[in-house]
């Protein structure tokens, strides 16, 4: 199957976060008012149960110029996804879109994937269950995956009115980006496009007017390197040698039994004593 | 019925005599320190690897074996002060022996490799503890403050930057992967392997035969006949012989 | 809106003032998005940087209440730089037109002021006419008492260093605004100018509005795709409830109410007095007959007037202010309140919930129980045992568990159908109308007192039973004619002879046979020009934009290929193009009229010069009832002709305790006073919170931090909120005295999930001149840290 992505034009954004009410609409998220913020920003960011923030920024350029800028931040889909390597349980899993989302059913709530993301889009939520006993799970955008497999597109782009974000393959997707980016350069000199490589490339991509950090994003992000160290080296490496352990182990008794079978091995001089 | 003969023989294979080779403090320390590494063990082992899923029913789901994990994870930090506030003067000598390492600690490896696999060996003298007890001791605690310091940052994430959460999962891990090896080893010694099986009876009673004691911690043993608290075995065989 | 939302993405220049659509109307940024692809540049004027700005080419701040000064000098701009449309100012409107010697303008004062009254004589401000009546022309514009030469003369006094120490608009932002804007004069190009409350919410909002009419008609604007003055109504039916009489000087249609004055006395003399002799409205008494046909029915007869008798008539200004100013005095009894949640959106707030505990009842109609249907508890900060009024709250359907038809800005009549039955009790107005009405009808009916007489007098045949047949409210709407029961097909059918009803004039033809609501269309398929002519149904005719004959040039050749939206097809000889001609189709460019756009208009002509509302012809900067500064353009403060209530009821600040000046307005999540929106997790959660907006310099003088709670006073009352200091304000520098502004949302009150101290304690009860707006967006105030 092609590569699907959301491509956000943050220059076309104008905040009225119809995106945020989208999703929890689609996907009956409960409120979670947050305390005033001192700004316009409704949450401090995305939450368990809040998967996309209309993130609000003033940034004055150098030459002093004000500028008011919005970002539509949700879950980046990345193509190497931190989460996915270090889920235990692989409940973080690419779709067939080649989006990244959370098997509710095999996600434990460890919360390994929420330290991990390299963009801070995984939390964990907190359900009860019929005896009112708590238990969590991870929760983040899901791209919409339900809307995804029936055809339809993520509610977010769906409802977006002045087409800022739009969803489609990854090839044409891209090469819309670029042609914005031609078209911004004269009014966004630092505009790029915002696709970060150190995570496989994403599969929500921007059109940035400013640099990743004025909208409160990693310059370069990357699978952290612990989790590389964890999941490439650490885990393989301690599986391998509690096998070899155990293997010795085995081969040592099975030894004894063949050379060892009177129970004696000493040569010493009270070697006789162990009878 | 091979089994049983071989049972049957390590029984007879000592005199009866006992000599008092651990503390009270010693034994609960120690039994505490096993009991919940174990827990710890099973109650991660369905996350370690999904072959153990089915133990989630068996904990209370995640949240059980979570909430599992953290009560024997304060249990594993006790057994240090268990033994140090119940026995410090043998929880000192420990330290020092850790510390105090001799050729003939070296010697006792090419030993033990032999003993393990059932060739023919000879014993290398030894102080209370043996090289081999030694490397497990100081892989056990190297190996317990990983976990145990890596525990806290995975415990509460939200008081610790992300990346010694990040680094604190590696460390864990690490350090878990070396401690199973090496307990997994010393598992077997005591409880599988014929040769040092006395040493499991005696981590749990307190006491071992005399004449294993004797033959696995020579000098320790010699040490205790000069002060006068343990029976001089050579002199008893001496007798025997004689008689 | 003369023009429409997807009319929006052919502009060349879009003037936002007034304004703040990408937060309160973004629907209108998904058109502006497109004319930004084209090329098309967005100017934001506006207090703050607000989002809007965000997405403008140019931004320019202005002090609130100056909105006059900045347009009158646009308008000296263009004038002075010759960057008005000359072919279409000749032709096109009134500029040519001499005006009588009466006319005079002198230090912020108009010939015919009465001072003791605070009114006007407009004969004052007459045309001159030959002897037919007809307006004398110099077509050279050089007559120094043509209307051009009184309008050059008026702005002249407007000019740029002038406007801007009113305004304290940055001199550079203020010159590109101008330069920006003003490029649209240019033939062939278009500029829209786009406005809400912040132009009209002032004591001179009607004439903030003509300012916007004089320089779009200077600049060729008006009837070009692309162009238009552009209101973008507040709800998502204000435009229907206006249409439909909401207006208290208004009957259906904008037929002007009948009041308790001699002339109106008989139909004929209405008639007399409100017909003009040219253009469209020459044609009000068939719309007023056909009113009342559909209103009384076989009560209406030649015999009885067609029972204009039955029509109140009373001599008395009935605006929200007033009427509050007759409840507060105790003058009134009962209250029924549709939708309507004064204690929050009404100006001066507190004393609005003061004046409803004078009533003996009140009938509140409302989704939730709001802060004025619940002004009497305690949680309201009342003493329910001081308190007589009978409240009852009747649970009304959301739009949503109702059938019906919306009207848009764009004036596009849309028919929308039930999703889901109202929860619990909860009835439509309509169903609730209906019940009442009938009840009352069945009450008066042997009895025969004046109020008995008109209950008696109604037609009211919707089907029988509590639920009335919408669809036939639908048609009587769009009327009929009574000879043949027929529906009718245009207003252009109606009579004045009783043959037939309709009641709402300007929809007549929405409905024009069995089965064919065209409220009900959805065809969205482009039919040229982003018109969508078979998408809902747009008053009057369809029509999508207003005035297009404008479109065209005298001999009837769009201006430019690309503006082009009807043009004269000398082959069939008629009007044709992308949208149903705003003209008589088949009156040729040569023929008389033919080159006079303005049909509603008597003689067809675009008012640069506008001798009919009360506060003069032209607009004239006047500060806001309450300003910090004096006006420098006269020695009138303010606008001469409002009316000023005096005493508690009305309290002014001085300028020396009060030195801020406050504005109020909107944020996307929620809508007027909140008591749908604030009933919404959803939205509650995304706006939750009460704050104040301020510039980091103000916030500095004052000690205050982002995120404080600061407490704002004005005469009226004072507020808690959380202070948030920002960039997007900055104090207003005038001739090198820096006044400052702070501006707040006025949506909070103490009910729903959003709650917080409601912004309209703050804002006077002061109305403009014609309309009685309340004077909500320039109040003055003072602000402290709370602690």
């Amino acid at each position: 199957m092609a590569e699907y992505i959301k491509y956000v034009d943050v220059t076309k954004c104008d905040g009225c976060r119809a995106c945020m009410v989208a999703c929890k609409n689609w996907n009956d998220l409960p409120a979670e008012p947050e305390e005033f913020q001192g700004s316009v920003q409704s949450h401090a960011k995305v939450t368990a149960n809040t998967w996309n923030v209309l993130s609000f920024i003033e940034h004055e350029d150098s030459k002093g110029n004000l500028d008011y800028l919005f970002r539509h931040s949700s879950c980046f889909h990345c193509s190497e996804a931190a989460c996915v390597k270090v889920c235990p349980e692989n409940a973080m899993h690419y779709t067939d879109f080649g989006t990244v989302n959370v098997d509710s059913d095999k996600c434990v709530g460890c919360g390994y994937c929420v330290q991990n993301c390299p963009f801070d889009v995984v939390q964990l939520a907190t359900y009860k269950d019929k005896n009112g006993k708590e238990y969590k799970k991870a929760q983040k955008c899901t791209m919409c995956v339900d809307r995804l497999e029936e055809g339809m597109q993520p509610a977010c782009v769906t409802t977006c009115h002045t087409d800022a974000m739009e969803f489609g393959t990854k090839e044409e997707m891209l090469k819309k980006a670029e042609k914005r980016l031609s078209e911004i350069k004269d009014k966004y000199p630092n505009a790029m496009i915002y696709n970060p490589e150190g995570v496989g490339g994403t599969h929500t991509i921007y059109v940035l007017a400013e640099k990743p950090s004025v909208y409160g994003l990693p310059e370069k992000p990357k699978v952290p390197t612990s989790a590389v160290v964890w999941k490439d080296y650490a885990q393989p490496i301690g599986k391998m040698m509690l096998g070899a352990t155990s293997m010795a182990l085995v081969g040592a008794f099975v030894s004894n039994k063949l050379f060892n079978k009177e129970g004696k091995g000493h040569e010493e001089e009270g070697g006789g004593s162990h009878e | 019925m091979k089994k049983r003969e071989v049972a049957a023989m390590s029984k007879t294979q000592y005199s009866g005599v006992k000599v008092k080779r651990f503390s009270k403090g010693f034994v609960i320390a120690h039994a505490v320190n096993a009991i919940s590494f174990f827990a710890l063990y099973i109650t991660a082992l369905p996350m370690y690897t999904e072959w153990f899923d089915w133990l989630y029913p068996v904990l209370g789901g995640p949240e059980g074996a979570r909430l599992l994990h953290r009560i024997f994870a304060i249990a594993f930090i006790m057994p240090t002060f268990i033994w140090l506030i119940m026995d410090p003067k043998g929880f000192f000598r420990w330290g020092k022996e850790l510390v105090t390492w001799k050729k003939r600690d070296l010697q006792f490896f090419t030993e033990f490799v032999k003993e393990l696999f059932g060739f023919k060996f000879k014993h290398v003298k030894q102080t209370f503890f043996n090289a081999g007890e030694k490397i497990n001791s100081i892989i056990q605690i190297l190996t317990a403050i990983l976990i145990i310091g890596s525990g806290f940052p995975m415990w509460f994430p939200d008081l610790f930057p992300k990346a010694v959460v990040q680094w604190a999962y590696v460390a864990h891990n690490v350090g878990f992967g070396l401690a199973i090896a090496v307990v997994v080893g010393h598992i077997y010694l005591s409880v599988i392997h014929k040769n040092s099986r006395p040493g499991y009876t005696g981590v749990i009673t307190g006491e071992v035969p005399a004449e294993w004691a004797k033959d696995h911690y020579t000098e320790w043993y010699e040490e205790e006949v000069k002060k006068g608290n343990f029976p001089d075995l050579d002199k008893d065989k001496k007798k025997k012989k004689g008689a | 809106m003369t023009n429409h939302w997807s009319d929006l993405q052919n502009t060349d220049c879009a003037l936002i003032m007034g304004g703040n659509p990408a937060e309160n109307h973004p629907i209108s940024f998904r058109w502006l998005t497109k004319a930004k692809e084209k090329g098309g540049k967005i100017v934001s004027v506006d207090p703050r940087f607000t989002r809007t700005s965000s997405k403008a080419d140019v931004y320019a701040s202005l002090r609130s209440g100056t909105d006059i000064a900045f347009m009158g000098g646009m308008i000296n701009y263009a004038l002075e730089k010759n960057m008005i449309h000359k072919e279409y100012v000749a032709e096109y409107t009134n500029a040519s037109y001499l005006v009588k010697e009466d006319y005079e303008f002198n230090d912020g004062l108009f010939s015919g002021y009465d001072k003791a009254a605070r009114k006007y004589d407009k004969t004052k401000w007459a045309f001159e006419t030959d002897e037919e009546g007809n307006p004398v022309k110099d077509k050279t514009l050089s007559h120094p008492r043509s209307v051009f030469q009184l309008l050059k003369k008026h702005y002249s006094r407007y000019d740029v260093d002038s406007v801007i120490a009113v305004t304290g608009t940055p001199k550079e932002d203020y010159l590109k605004v101008c330069e920006e804007f003003c490029s649209t004069g240019k033939p062939g190009k278009s500029g829209t100018i786009m406005y809400a409350m912040g132009t009209t919410q002032h004591t001179v909002g009607t004439q903030n509005v003509r300012a916007f009419g004089i320089i779009q008609l200077l600049l060729g604007n008006m009837g070009l795709p692309g162009g238009g003055i552009n209101a973008m109504r507040g709800e998502s039916n204000v435009q229907g409830s206006t249409d439909f009489g909401l207006l208290y000087h208004l009957l259906t249609g904008y037929v002007g109410t009948p009041t308790a004055i001699p002339e109106h006395a008989t139909l004929d003399g209405y008639n007399k007095k409100e017909t003009p002799a040219g253009g469209y409205w020459s044609n009000k008494p068939k719309f007023l007959v056909s009113l009342l046909k559909a209103w009384y029915g076989p009560n209406a007869t030649k015999d009885n007037e067609f029972g204009y008798h039955f029509l109140p008539k009373g001599n008395k200004n009935y605006s929200h202010i007033n009427l509050f100013n007759a409840m507060y005095k105790g003058e009134l009894e009962g209250a029924f309140l549709f939708g309507t949640n004064p204690v929050v959106g009404g100006p001066n707030a507190g004393k609005e919930k003061e004046a409803l505990s004078n009533l003996k009842w009140m009938v509140a109609v409302d989704l939730w129980e709001t802060e004025t249907s619940a002004f009497w508890q305690e949680e309201a900060g009342s003493d329910p045992s001081k308190i007589d009024t009978e409240v009852f709250l009747l649970p009304a359907a959301s739009s949503y568990e109702k059938e019906g038809s919306v009207s848009n800005s764009s004036r596009w009549m849309q028919y929308r159908w039930k999703a889901i039955d109202p929860k619990g009790e909860s009835l439509a107005d309509l169903e609730i109308i209906h019940m009442m009405v009938k009840h009352l009808k069945a009450l008066y009916k042997n009895e025969s007192s004046p109020a008995a007489k008109q209950f008696n007098a109604v037609d009211w045949n919707y089907g029988g039973g509590d639920h009335p047949d919408i669809d036939l409210v639908a048609r009587e709407i769009n009327g009929y004619d009574l000879t043949t029961g027929q529906l009718l097909k245009t207003f252009g059918d109606l009579k004045d002879d009783g043959t037939t009803s309709s009641g709402n004039w300007i929809y007549c033809g929405f409905y024009p046979e069995e089965g064919m609501n065209r409220s009900k269309n959805r065809d969205n398929k482009d039919t040229g020009g982003g018109n969508f002519l078979n998408w809902a149904y747009a008053w009057p005719a369809n029509r999508r934009i207003l005035y297009n004959r404008a479109s065209a040039d005298p001999s009837g050749k769009p201006w430019s290929k690309d503006k082009a939206v009807i043009w004269w097809d000398g082959i069939q000889q008629k009007w044709v193009g992308n949208d149903i001609p705003d003209f008589k189709p088949t009156v040729a460019p040569a023929d008389p009229g033919g080159t006079a756009p303005f049909i509603m208009i008597n003689g067809g002509l675009g008012g640069l010069f506008a001798p009919t509302l009360n506060d003069g012809p032209f607009p004239e900067h006047y500060e806001p009832f309450e300003s910090p500064v004096k006006n420098a353009f006269s020695s009138q403060e303010i606008n001469p002709a409002i009316a000023i209530i005096e005493g508690e009821f009305n309290l002014k600040g001085d300028s020396k305790k009060y030195p801020i000046v406050g504005t109020t307005y909107r944020v996307s999540e929620h809508w007027q006073s909140g008591s749908m929106t604030r009933n919404q997790e959803w939205l509650s959660e995304l706006a939750g919170h009460m704050y104040i907006e301020m510039s980091e310099e103000l916030a500095k003088e004052k000690g205050i931090k982002n995120k404080d709670q600061i407490i704002v006073s004005s005469a009226r009352g004072e507020i808690k909120a959380y202070a948030m200091v920002t960039k997007r304000f900055k104090p207003h520098m005038m001739k090198g005295k820096m006044v400052h502004q702070v501006g707040m949302p006025w949506h909070f009150g103490y009910k729903g999930y959003a709650t917080g101290d409601t912004a309209n304690r703050l804002t006077p009860h002061i109305g403009d001149a014609n309309t009685t707006i309340p004077e909500y967006k320039a109040f003055l105030c003072d602000i402290r840290r709370a602690d």
